[in-house]
């Protein structure tokens, strides 16, 4: 209550000021101010595409996932031949394996990955660009990938190095 | 983050809580002085549309600015600030005068007039005394409605909000002794419309 600095037959006047009601806007009237406010939506913003993204994994992954661009069959050879050159070479200085070995694990390896490259092309035709993009653009299973390729490769050049070296003794 | 209550905690802690982000902390605001706000606003435009458009342009300023808020003026007094000086642009622009609390002057049909009519809260009161109520404060209503916008906001946060003088001043950035004559003449008017009811 302010204190009286007014005449007494203002007293009534003032009386029903104080009385006058608040009068109240409509009920969404703070929701539409929230969503005013560019603080609190820029998070919900983030959020809604984190939610939209998550939602879009589910159905495929068409959108969601950036796509990579798909590997040729051309590409995918030129690069397996060029890794198998170089741990051949690799093989043949350091492990004396000779070149015929060599050559041969090479092209086997070659023919698998070539392989391997021609069935991503089918599989594209067949379950869709999409779903291959998908899988592509999935890192876990490019890592996997890439460790398989890795172990096989280890794997297969120590199987021929130790039958060079049982040949070698045998031979000797 | 889950929502917390605000009772007893007073404005200035609200707004550290809306200046870290926390919605609730808005909205609480918002809750506070919605009806304060919007009632300010539409004693001086008198319609209800343009008073709801006016008042969220308030709160949005005011609350997309909360880092601006600086705690050792009155939170309220920073918002009654906004509004006025939003209220008052919005006057000039389009000089809107009206004195109908039964909705805008605008409003050519009834369903208009309905539309732009406003929902008074009730005090609690008896039906009699809520329409004696209702009467009187129809007539301080239309009265307010006739006083120029400068002397219904001064007049207004004189007697409907309580603030002092200096606050006024303050809110409507006008000299303290403009403030003092504003409130006195608009005193004088308000006793000439309502000689009845004295």
């Amino acid at each position: 209550m302010i204190e009286h600095d007014f005449d007494e037959d203002f007293v009534p006047i003032a009386a029903e000021l104080q009385r006058l009601p608040y009068l109240s806007p409509s009920p969404d009237f703070a929701d539409r101010v929230i969503a005013g406010i560019d603080r609190l939506q820029a998070p919900r913003t983030v959020a809604a595409v984190s939610a939209s993204r998550h939602l879009e994994l589910h159905r495929g992954g068409q959108q969601a996932v950036t796509p990579r661009r798909p590997m040729g069959v051309m590409q995918a050879t030129g690069r397996a031949v060029a890794g198998v050159t170089l741990i051949a070479a690799a093989a043949f200085m350091f492990f004396e394996i000779d070149v015929l070995t060599a050559m041969l694990s090479a092209a086997v390896t070659q023919y698998a990955f070539a392989i391997a490259a021609v069935g991503t092309q089918v599989g594209a035709l067949v379950l869709g660009s999409s779903a291959i993009t998908y899988l592509q653009a999935g890192a876990l299973q490019a890592v996997i990938l890439y460790i398989t390729l890795a172990v096989g490769l280890i794997a297969g050049y120590g199987a021929i190095h130790t039958a060079a070296q049982i040949a070698k003794r045998k031979a000797a | 983050m889950p929502a917390r209550s605000y009772t007893d905690v007073s404005d200035q802690q609200v707004v550290v809580f809306a200046q870290e982000g926390r919605e609730d902390a808005y909205r609480e605001l918002i809750k506070r002085y919605e009806r304060p706000v919007f009632s300010l606003i539409y004693r001086m435009v008198r319609d209800k549309e343009t008073a709801e458009d006016l008042a969220q342009e308030t709160f949005i300023k005011v609350l997309n600015n909360i880092d601006r808020y600086r705690p050792e003026f009155k939170f309220s007094s920073w918002l009654f600030k906004i509004a006025n000086n939003i209220t008052i642009d919005h006057l000039r622009r389009r000089q809107v005068d009206t004195i109908s609390i039964e909705g805008s002057p605008d409003a050519i049909t009834a369903e208009r007039a309905r539309a732009t009519a406003v929902t008074v809260t009730s005090g609690g009161e008896s039906p009699l005394e809520e329409l004696e109520s209702r009467e009187l404060g129809a007539e301080i209503e239309k009265a307010i409605a006739k006083l120029r916008p400068e002397y219904r906001a001064c007049i207004i946060l004189r007697h409907v909000e309580d603030y002092s003088y200096d606050e006024i001043a303050e809110i409507v950035k006008l000299p303290l002794g403009t403030v003092k004559t504003y409130i006195h003449r608009a005193r004088q008017e308000l006793r000439q419309y309502l000689g009845d009811l004295r």
